[in-house]
Parts: C-alpha cells; sequence; structure tokens
C-alpha cells in the first residue's frame, strides 16, 4: 500500500522568484533523503528547467496536443538528485485556455496513480501566482495540496497577488480546500522590506516561513541552469533554502488565511506611501543638516 | 488498469479502453487489430498491427455524453438532478422525461415526472464563477422536492472555467445531510457518448454502493442492462436467481443491494464499468462469457451463472427445456427469413449481438455499423471481445463500419449493403435514413428485445413485421431528397473524404 504523499503548493506572483525556491526546496527536500515530485502549472512549463540542467521537458499538454491517448508517466522526467519533474504546459499565448489546462493536466495524472505508484513523500505545485480563474485554483482544492504557501516580496504588486491568493484560499476553505501555510519572504534584504512584509503578515494573522535575501549567487546557479543547492551547495544561501525545507518539512498545521478586503488594502498600502514619504522627507532633513 | 474511484471524475474510455470512433473494413481485421493494440486476447496470432483510426474531415451532430450521464441519473427514483449548465444542455431533458414515463408503464411503476433543474448559467456566471448559483439551486431542489440523492452533472462551461462542483457538493452535502454526487460529464472530454455510462456508473459505483458484503445473499443476480422492460427473471427465474436490475431507471434501494449480489451480468459489454467495478471493491464476480446473443451463447451464459452461482445442476434442464420451447417457431422464422438480408447499426456489443441472433434465424448479415467500438474492456479479459467472439462462432462480416451515427456515413454504407432490411438502435438518424432510401426499418429503442432464447424469438417475429412494408417506404423514398452533391450521392464507401492519414 502505497503512502499518500505530503502535497504542497506554491503560489507568488509571476518573476518573483518562485520556481527559484521551489525548485530550491525539492533540492534540499531530495538531498535530505526525501522522494520529491515538482509539479510545474505554468503554460510556460520552465518550472524545472534548473532540475535538470537549463532543459526543457516536454509537457503532459504537449503529449495530450499529440495523441488522444496519454501515458502519463510519458510526462515524468527525473532532475537533480532523483526529483521527478512534471510539467503541466499550456496553449501558446493569446489562444485556447490556460486554466483547463492545469485542471487536465492534473485530472490525468491523478487518474493513472502517479502520486501513489512513484511512492513519493512530497508534490510540490509551482504555480502562476494570480490565481486568475479556476483552473488555477485547483492546486489548492480538495483532495491535491494541504498547504498553500506564497512566496512575497515587499513590493506592493507581489503583496496584492498574496493577499487575492488568501481569498483564494478563504473561498476552498469551507470545502475541503487546502490551507494557508505561510509567507516566503524572498529578496529581503533591508529592514524597511522586513517592515512591509512583516506588517502585511501580522494584519492577516500569517506566519512568515523564512527570509530569503536576494543574492548574486542565485542569479550565478540560475544562469549556469542550476539550483543554489546544486550550484553551490556550501554556500549561506544553500543554508537557507536548507532551513526553508525543513520548516516546510516540518510543518504541520496550516490555517484559513484572513484577507484584507480591497479597501483594507487600499488604505493599508496608502499607510505605508505616506510612511515612505515622511521616512525620505526625514533622511533629506538629516542629509541637509550633516551638511 | 483498474477503475480508479479515488477521484471524482471518470477517466474517459478514449483513455481506458482505447475506444475509437472511425473505421472501414473487415470486421476480422478490426478484431485482429484491437486485439493485437490492446493486449491480445482472442485471435491475436503472429502478422498483427497496430489499431489505426481514420480520420473524417467534418462530423455531423450526434450526440453527447452528458445526455447518456444526465438521462440516466434524472430516471433513478427519488432524487433530483441538477444539470450545471447553460439552458440549452437542458434540451434533452424533454426526451428524458417521456422515456421515464415509458419506462414506468412498462416496468409497472406510478408513472411521474422525473425531477431536474438546470443553474441556467449566462454570461455572468461564466465571468464571475457559477458556485454560488448551484449552491442555491441544491438548496431550492432539497427544499422543493426532498429528494434523498442529489446529482449535479457538470458541462463543457463549467468545465472549461474551472467551477469547484466537487467542493461546492460536499459543502452543501455537511449542511443539507443527504448524498451530493457530482457527474463530471463535459461534453469535450469523450469523443463518444457512452462515455457517459463511465460517469454515471462510476457515480453510482462511489457513492451510492454501500459495503453490505457481509450480507450476502446467495439467490441475488446483478443484471446491468441499457433499460427496458424485465426479460431477465424469465431466463435466470427458473435456477432459482432473484434479478436486481440496474440502469434503465433504479430505485436507490435497488443500488444499495449491488454489493450483497451473487454476480453480475452486463447486457451490453459498454456499461460493463460498474459490473468491472463491483468485482473489484466488493468481490462480487463479473459474468464474462459472452453476452446471450442466439442459442449457444445462451447456453454458454446460463452455465457460467450457474457455476459463479453454485447452480450447475440446475442449468442443462433449463437449457434443454427452453430449446425445446422455442424450437418449432424457431423453424418457422428461420423458414420465412430464409435468404433475406439484414443491415445492423447499434453500438459495439450491443450491434455485435443482433448480427448473432440475425445469422442464427438464417439472415445473411454481409455489413453492419457500430456507433463506436472498444477494442479492450475494463476487465481486460478477452472473453469480453465480443466482436472476436461473434467472428469466430458466425464468420466473417465483410463491411463493417465504426462511426458515431454520421448521417452521411450510413447513407453511402446502406448503398454498399443495398439489404431487405435495417435493424437499429439510436432510431432519430439510420431509422429515418433507412425508410428515407426506400428499405424497410426496425427500429429498436429497449435494446433487451434479442437477448435469450426468447429474444430470437421477438427479432425474427419484428423483422417479419416490417418486411411486408417496402411498399410504403418506396414511397417515402420517392419522396425524399437528400442534401449532398450528387457524387456523394453515389458513394459506397462511408470513408470516401477520409484524408487517408491514419490518425492514431
Amino acid at each position: 500500500m502505497s503512502r499518500k504523499p505530503k502535497q504542497i503548493a506554491i503560489y507568488g506572483k509571476g518573476g518573483i522568484g518562485k520556481s527559484t525556491t521551489t525548485s530550491n526546496i525539492s533540492a534540499a527536500l531530495v538531498e535530505a533523503g526525501y522522494k520529491v515530485m515538482q509539479f510545474g502549472c505554468d503554460p510556460k512549463a520552465d518550472s524545472t528547467t534548473t532540475l535538470r540542467g537549463g532543459e526543457y521537458i516536454p509537457s503532459v499538454l504537449d503529449l495530450l496536443a499529440e495523441k488522444r491517448r496519454v501515458d502519463a508517466r510519458e510526462a515524468v522526467f527525473k532532475g537533480f538528485g532523483g526529483i521527478y519533474c512534471v510539467e503541466a504546459g499550456g496553449p501558446a499565448p493569446g489562444v485556447g485556455c490556460a486554466g483547463r489546462g492545469i485542471i487536465t493536466a492534473v485530472e490525468l495524472l491523478k487518474q493513472q496513480r502517479i502520486f501513489e505508484d512513484l511512492d513519493l513523500d512530497y508534490v510540490i505545485y509551482d504555480v502562476l501566482g494570480d490565481v486568475v480563474c479556476g483552473g488555477f485554483a485547483v492546486p489548492v482544492r480538495e483532495g491535491i495540496a494541504e498547504h498553500v504557501f506564497t512566496v512575497s516580496s515587499a513590493d506592493f504588486m507581489a503583496i496584492y497577488a498574496a493577499n487575492n491568493l488568501f481569498r483564494g484560499i478563504e473561498k476552498f476553505s469551507s470545502s475541503g480546500g487546502a490551507l494557508l501555510g505561510g509567507i516566503i519572504a524572498n529578496s529581503i534584504n533591508t529592514d524597511f522590506q522586513r517592515d512591509i512584509i512583516e506588517d502585511f503578515a501580522k494584519r492577516t494573522s500569517t506566519p512568515i516561513v523564512q527570509y530569503v535575501p536576494r543574492s548574486l549567487t542565485v542569479t550565478q546557479a540560475e544562469l549556469s541552469g542550476k539550483t543554489t543547492i546544486e550550484a553551490a551547495p556550501q554556500s549561506e544561501q544553500a543554508d537557507v533554502y536548507r532551513a526553508l525545507a525543513r520548516h516546510i518539512a516540518e510543518h504541520e498545521t496550516s490555517k484559513v488565511p484572513t484577507p484584507l478586503s480591497q479597501v483594507e488594502l487600499r488604505e493599508w498600502s496608502a499607510s505605508w506611501a505616506e510612511h515612505i514619504v515622511r521616512m525620505e522627507r526625514a533622511d533629506r532633513e538629516r542629509a541637509r543638516a550633516v551638511a | 488498469m483498474a477503475i480508479n474511484l479515488r477521484t471524482p471524475q471518470a477517466e474517459t474510455r478514449d483513455q481506458r479502453l482505447g475506444t475509437i470512433t472511425q473505421w472501414d473494413g473487415p470486421a476480422s481485421q478490426l478484431a485482429k487489430d484491437s486485439a493485437f493494440t490492446f493486449g491480445c486476447g482472442r485471435d491475436c496470432g503472429p502478422g498483427g498491427k497496430r489499431l489505426c483510426e481514420l480520420n473524417s474531415p467534418y462530423s455531423q451532430a450526434s450526440m453527447c455524453a452528458e445526455q447518456i450521464a444526465v438521462t440516466n441519473a434524472t430516471i433513478i427514483k427519488d432524487t433530483v438532478v441538477i444539470q450545471h449548465s447553460p439552458i440549452g444542455c437542458a434540451s434533452s431533458q424533454s426526451f428524458t422525461s417521456r422515456y421515464s414515463r415509458d419506462l414506468a408503464a412498462r416496468r409497472g411503476w406510478k408513472p411521474e415526472d422525473p425531477k431536474s433543474i438546470c443553474t441556467n448559467l449566462g454570461e455572468q456566471d461564466m465571468v464571475f464563477g457559477g458556485v454560488d448559483r448551484l449552491a442555491e439551486t441544491i438548496r431550492d431542489a432539497y427544499e422543493r422536492h426532498h429528494p434523498r440523492v442529489i446529482f449535479v452533472a457538470t458541462s463543457c462551461a463549467t468545465g472549461i472555467i474551472g467551477d469547484d462542483v466537487d467542493g461546492t457538493a460536499r459543502q452543501l452535502e455537511d449542511e443539507l445531510g443527504i448524498p451530493i454526487v457530482a457527474l463530471h460529464c463535459e461534453g469535450f472530454k469523450s469523443r463518444h457518448w457512452s462515455s457517459g455510462w463511465d460517469v454515471i456508473e462510476h457515480g453510482i459505483l462511489r457513492r451510492l454502493v454501500p459495503n453490505r458484503t457481509h450480507e450476502k445473499n446467495p439467490d441475488l443476480l446483478n443484471v446491468i442492462h441499457l433499460g427496458g422492460p424485465d426479460v431477465f427473471t424469465p431466463l435466470v427465474g427458473p435456477l432459482g436467481l432473484k434479478v436486481n436490475l440496474i440502469m434503465g431507471g433504479n430505485s436507490l434501494e435497488r443500488l444499495a443491494d449491488l454489493s450483497t449480489a451473487a454476480a453480475t451480468v452486463t447486457m451490453c459489454f459498454v456499461l460493463s464499468y460498474l459490473a468491472t467495478g463491483l468485482e473489484q471493491e466488493y468481490g462480487v464476480p463479473e459474468i464474462r462469457a459472452p453476452l446471450p446473443y442466439g442459442q449457444d451463447a445462451t447456453d454458454n451464459w446460463l452455465r457460467d451463472i450457474a457455476r459463479v452461482t453454485q447452480r450447475e445442476h440446475l442449468v442443462e434442464a433449463v437449457i434443454a427445456s427452453e430449446r425445446a420451447r422455442i424450437a418449432p417457431e424457431l423453424e418457422r422464422l428461420r423458414g420465412l427469413l430464409k435468404g433475406k438480408k439484414g443491415f445492423v447499426a447499434a453500438g459495439a456489443a450491443f450491434a455485435h449481438g443482433l448480427i448473432a441472433d440475425l445469422r442464427e434465424l438464417g439472415v445473411t448479415v454481409d455489413d453492419a455499423y457500430s456507433f463506436h467500438h472498444d477494442p479492450s474492456t475494463d476487465s481486460g479479459d478477452p472473453e469480453q471481445d465480443s466482436l472476436g467472439h461473434l467472428i469466430q462462432t458466425t464468420g466473417e462480416i465483410e463491411n463493417f463500419t465504426v462511426s458515431p451515427d454520421q448521417h452521411f456515413q450510413t447513407h453511402a454504407a446502406l448503398k454498399r449493403s443495398n439489404p431487405d432490411f435495417v435493424i437499429c438502435r439510436h432510431s432519430g438518424t439510420t431509422a429515418t435514413l433507412a425508410g428515407r432510401l426506400g428499405i424497410p426499418v426496425l427500429p429498436i429503442f429497449y435494446s433487451n428485445d434479442g437477448l435469450g432464447y426468447e429474444g430470437l424469438l421477438t427479432i425474427g417475429r419484428a423483422i417479419l413485421r416490417v418486411l411486408p412494408r417496402r411498399r410504403f417506404y418506396e414511397d417515402v423514398a420517392a419522396h425524399s431528397a437528400f442534401p449532398y452533391q450528387p457524387w456523394w450521392l453515389e458513394q459506397t464507401n462511408p470513408y470516401a473524404l477520409d484524408t487517408a492519414e491514419a490518425a492514431e
């Protein structure tokens, strides 16, 4: 009898470093001896490239485009440390329905019992951040992921996307959907950025799982088609990802989030805007006084 | 591959069984290629090749899997079906209503209108999501009709926007305290309507069959059929078996008895998902002997039932008495039908059964038309290869066409065959077409007519009733015209338009 893997979904605004973070979590988990699948749920199908030396893999929907009967096993590829890499894929930009693509791809793997057969410890879904339609919400619905984490920087647009995700999770929480594990605070290098993300976390009663600083090591690893764990295993940044993976592995209880309403979010960001202006003015005055 | 009941959505038969809808050639080739491609069952010797589907450049309208799932859910008593769809999907429910009343009359039930509601989705629901409206409709359905079960059938529209029907059903189930069964029957998912059978059987198997294996009833035989009168009790009653007739109008009690039965038979292997699932989940054996069309097949079918239910000591006497009973009438019918040429159009295993009947009645069948073809079954047992069995026991069918009830292709197939009569199911297209071509036609709606010993007589007599109507049909033909170009009107190859590219 195969055990049930722990299923985790990682959401975040496009370009925020979601795939980088997810791939490093996968790499750290596999390094710690777990059996891991990373499932990219983005039509760009580039979630797992750094697990495969920069190489793209054919997606589930690429297979479906070729033939009517799909053996989903053909869409599973091994990457760094034996991580099973799958990309849902999707239509070309501007045509078809990417959301339906996610539904079809996830369903195909479920029906063919891929998760059970591979006897996995973890399935990590890396999902396009803005939950724009029902399809992108599939990983947080009943019977798929149990815990959702969101990758966010202190950038306001990233926080808006995270808040939107919280609203989606809140909606599905009453019908058995996934709950919120916490925020992975990415690219946080200054106290000021930390203040913003901490304030948002406090307002929405969400824990911050880990702070991940912006680092050149990550960029270098990415450019060589690798995760930081693979390219720079001794680096400080690799240890940050290891700590993050450990927190996720140990994470047991997620919660129903309490997102801000549109009005609250606007007021909250406006208050930070005033705060920023005040801070800048204070800085300028200090500079003048020194002069 | 076992049936996967963990997911709310049934895997399509295209994916599970390799179902195809377009093919033309000798039946033996189809059987051989199917066996070669899907596990080498019967007749898989050397020289096999992959089953290749043809590729017709266009389709005329036929049917949708959603209709099969919705109709068969709607006729289950004490339930309400909610179609979570734009209103157009509900147009087939006028047929369901008539069907339900007709069934009631034939089965001696009180005729009642079946209960069905459509969420009537519009532009706003497509943009903003339709689950709130669905939740409201489920509550309304419960308040109005107090059903014991509510089915929620999805549609193409809700499938594309990704409405969380399962989550909503679960939530309302907790609120109302009755099972709310989601039927994922988006029409685009499968190329053939028969996938709708899998959807409703999947829903029944997952949610409406409690595990009562400890209450085993050794005299109960589940019979899964397409619908119609009970012709099974006279067949298996003499063996001391009680029939639990499933599909085509159930009560929830009958469904709840499924896991207690001694065995399950399916009257058409197109519906065998439920039978295979009952064996897999509850150990209720599925009878896999070839279907009881014709005397020899019926003998063996009864013997297999007797073997599984441990009443072999009774069966030979039943067979002998039945054979003796029908012998004189069968002889008379054979005399009258000798030399006649028939054309069969029906769905897969049912078509194969009708051909066996006709051949036993002495009718020549060189041409047949199957609405789809399943190269394998869920059990994977070559015993259920009904086409292979037909060829092995009664010989080749030279022109065997697989087509999802495409009018233009049926026209060519009938031109090629030029039969004395047509016998068909899904009478809407084939029957009217045959009539307009001047061919006497016997439409069969209730597909149990040809089963068992008595079925041979029923079918034989019915054919004799339509044969004398040739003049009438010729008159109809004289006043009929088809919307095709002259070159197509002369075509005798249903796939003459095929691009000749063999698609998978």
